[in-house]
């Protein structure tokens, strides 16, 4: 098997990288933190920049190779700095409502460069959090949007079998979510009872931060 | 209805009755119902002493051949994704060396390398060194159970004997170095949990003694041998098309041809300065994968030569004492109990030291927020660790992309139109190892 | 002193239980029941470095009417809960459960949703190993023991689960 027959133009740079998706789409936000491009794509376009990515003659993204997800609660978050490493500003961030964040992490293995596009959809109480399938682009996305499915309740439009990968089928609720407790039982040692992780006191820990709760 | 309910009396099926399919025994109701268009819906797994674990398979076939394949996963779901978020990033080393435990270090270095990303540190040359060290042992090992499962799986059970024989060597020298055979918790962000022993160039130095002899003795073993060659050439072919189309990476991509290698498209700890190839053959089979794993055994054995060779001196953990944990740390009296030299230091002598010690530990270190995503080649693929920090001391969010996951989708492209008998090759070639899969 | 003293030589006396139990104890056939990290230590132990096949249990049974010892190496998840029972159940009597692991005897490090805590909600243990995996010699001590306690069992006291 013979390594297809394309003019490539070699590893991009995440600067020469976000130059060349935003000259064909102008309007995406963009950002490059750690030496990575992360492109925020609203949910309808996804599709369009997914299938730019892979077909650029200069971009060549022809391996999807993971899509994860992240889910920020609504409220406000605050992180204080912290003590024993300083050096950044209290993060502040408040949502009006909570928001499912899918990252789908491409690569190039003609040009072995990488990106990541991030689709932010809105944490909605009627409805699931939708977004559309990137099955018929790549194939791979089946297995891992089945995971961003059954562990954040996000549902690929189009998606050919979108049911439960890694939990019984029958469970109820999605537990990589943030209201999701971690669950567990009390553990005895000498004696005492020690509550699961997520209902211990951390009292430095703020809501959201994934501590659970707020102390004393 | 049971075989003496039958009002003729026949044991059999017929023929006749049911134009292709000839099945015995009692719930002959029920499976002529679940058959449909002559198919015949099997169950394989979840408890399947060749399916490499608790991988369930639903089959349909025709006659014995396979029509459709669905790998059902999720039976090893251990919640380790989601536990991270309640523990330090420190703890965080300790949950993902258990995902795939054929290839601990591969784990550990993925998250300390995504960590150490969002820290802006580098660990130290001489834990890079060893870490190189002890990921290519790691990567001899898992390719040796590779060799012995799927030679169990094939009916070479001496192949399983020895294969596992050599790994014992291996794991001896991951005990020395860490405490443990497995799950070692040994690589950590900023470098190493410990430095190496005294001794452990001599003991890699005699394992690369002997490994290469016995490697070419399995090798011999089965590569001209008829069975093998018959189960395995031409079984579960995936072109480099296909591959990318499944996301297949690893092994099976460069059994296609394709050199495809994230310590040289993404060097990571410092594997440009070593000198190896990457093993690659066109036929993208079963056989084919069975050569790619053997080239790449001898050139991790390469590897760890150049790496002992300019093994540096210097400490194992970054200085910044507000990350790094001690790590030259001795044992006490007793051959187990803590050192008595820090020991002595934060309860005697520095009350600084104390409550930076017991803030290190309770609390552990923030990371600035932001998000990374760092590939690392482990042994069977591409794996990613996608980290995403929101400031504090414990992960806002773990995910891994685990190639035995990833992997897998491609096992009913791969079987269509084989024998049942060469699925079980096909597994056993992807080599998928279900406490990755599930996590 | 009664009947032994007539018994010509090469011949001894036990009672049915005492053999019974030795018999059961000395060729006791675990099923093939892998399920994580500490399968591949139960697959070492197997194998040539430690050799189970000096206590009679080389061989793992691919099916569970096959076998008589069901070792649970590993963490057992909600999923796998109810196909553990079955294969469980699957075993015909006499039959012994291990518990390999802090997974599979108490949920370990894992104290979250996905995890039984403890196989032991699911299935009677005989005997815990602990361990995170357990060396293959903490499995051959926790099987010798196992043994041991076999040979002590009396018929009277064995229910059916």
């Amino acid at each position: 098997m013979s390594e297809p027959a394309t003019t490539t133009t070699g590893r991009l740079d995440p600067e020469e990288l976000e130059r060349r998706v935003q000259a064909r789409f102008p309007d995406l936000a963009a950002n490059i933190a750690y030496g990575e491009l992360t492109v925020f794509v609203p949910p309808e376009r996804l599709l369009d920049v997914l299938a730019f990515c892979r077909d650029d003659d200069a971009l060549l993204f022809d391996l999807l190779s993971d899509v994860s997800g992240v889910h920020w609660p609504g409220g406000e978050h605050v992180v204080e700095p912290q003590l024993s490493t300083t050096g950044w500003p209290p993060n502040r961030l408040t949502r009006d409502r909570g928001t499912v964040e899918v990252a789908y992490h491409l690569a190039s293995l003609v040009n072995d460069h990488r990106l990541r596009l991030v689709v932010a959809v809105d944490d909605d109480p009627d409805g699931p959090p939708t977004v559309p399938s990137a099955t018929g682009l790549f194939p791979t996305a089946d297995f891992h949007e089945r995971e961003v499915y059954d562990f954040f309740g996000v549902h690929f439009e189009g998606h050919p079998n979108l049911v439960r990968i890694l939990m019984p089928d029958e469970w109820i609720g999605h537990p990589g979510r943030k209201d999701y407790p971690l669950g567990g039982v009390d553990t005895e040692y000498h004696g005492a009872f020690i509550p699961p992780p997520d209902e211990r006191v951390w009292s430095r820990d703020v809501p959201g931060a994934g501590g659970g709760k707020v102390g004393p | 209805m049971s075989v003496d309910e039958r009002a003729d009396g026949a044991a059999y099926a017929t023929p006749d009755e049911a134009d292709d399919i000839w099945v015995q025994g009692a719930d002959w109701e029920e499976i002529e119902d679940a058959v449909s268009e002559g198919r015949l819906t099997v169950n394989l797994g979840p408890q399947h002493p060749s399916t490499h674990g608790v991988l369930r398979l639903v089959l349909e076939l025709e006659g014995e051949t396979v029509h459709r394949v669905q790998p059902v996963i999720g039976y090893l779901h251990t919640g380790i994704e989601k536990n991270t978020e309640y523990r330090t990033w420190i703890q965080g080393t300790t949950f993902v060396t258990r995902m795939d435990y054929l290839s601990p270090l591969f784990n550990e270095t993925a998250y300390s390398l995504a960590v150490e990303k969002l820290l802006g540190i580098e660990a130290p040359e001489r834990a890079q060194a060893v870490r190189v060290i002890l990921m290519e042992f790691n990567r001899i090992a898992s390719h040796l159970v590779w060799l012995a499962t799927t030679g169990m799986e094939l009916g070479a059970i001496s192949v399983m004997i020895y294969g596992f024989r050599e790994r014992e060597s291996i794991l001896d020298l991951f005990e020395a170095q860490s405490g443990l055979r497995m799950n070692h918790g040994y690589i950590r962000p900023g470098g190493l949990g410990a430095d190496v022993t005294d001794d452990f160039e001599e003991m890699c130095r005699a394992i690369l003694g002997f490994l290469p002899e016995h490697i070419a003795e399995y090798e011999d073993m089965l590569e001209q041998n008829p069975i093998f060659m018959e189960r395995t050439r031409g079984v579960g072919v995936l072109d480099v098309e296909a591959c990318k189309r499944y996301g297949v990476t690893g092994p099976l991509l460069r059994s296609a041809g394709m050199a495809r290698d994230t310590r040289t498209s993404d060097p990571y700890c410092g594997y440009e300065q070593y000198d190896f190839e990457v093993p690659t053959r066109t036929e993208a089979d079963s056989y084919a994968r069975f050569l790619v794993r053997m080239g790449e055994i001898r050139q991790s054995m390469r590897i760890i030569d150049q790496a002992l060779d300019r093994l540096p001196g210097g400490p194992v953990m970054v200085a910044d004492k507000k990350i790094a944990w001690p790590a030259q740390l001795g044992i006490g009296g007793d051959g187990i109990g803590n050192d008595p030299t820090y020991i002595r230091h934060i309860m005697g002598e520095s009350m600084e030291a104390l409550i930076h010690h017991f803030k290190l530990v309770t609390e552990g270190f923030a990371v600035p927020p932001g998000q990374v995503y760092v590939p690392v080649e482990s042994a069977r693929g591409e794996l990613g660790y996608h980290v995403v920090s929101n400031g504090t001391t414990k992960p806002y969010r773990v995910h891994v992309r685990d190639p035995s996951f990833v992997n897998l989708q491609s096992v009913e492209h791969m079987s269509r139109g084989h024998l049942v008998a060469d699925l079980i090759a096909i597994i056993a070639s992807l080599d998928p190892v279900i406490g990755g899969a599930d996590r | 002193m009664g009947l032994e003293e007539n018994l010509p030589a090469g011949i001894l006396l036990t009672n049915i239980e005492r053999f019974v139990n030795w018999s059961r104890s000395a060729s006791m056939w675990p099923a093939t029941f892998g399920l994580a990290c500490c399968a591949i230590e139960m697959m070492a132990t197997g194998a040539a470095h430690y050799d189970l096949g000096r206590f009679g249990m080389e061989i793992f049974r691919g099916s569970p009417r096959q076998a008589d010892l069901m070792i649970v190496a590993g963490r057992v998840s909600q999923k796998m809960g109810p196909v553990l029972r079955r294969i469980y159940d699957q075993m015909a009597d006499p039959k012994w459960v291990l518990s390999m692991g802090v997974c599979a005897t108490s949920g370990g490090m894992f104290n979250n949703y996905a995890l039984l805590q403890g196989v032991d909600h699911v299935v009677p243990v005989d005997m815990y190993v602990p361990g995170c995996p357990p060396r293959p010699e903490m499995l051959l001590d926790g099987i010798i023991k196992l043994h041991e306690k076999v040979r002590r069992e009396h018929f009277r006291d064995k229910v059916v689960h």
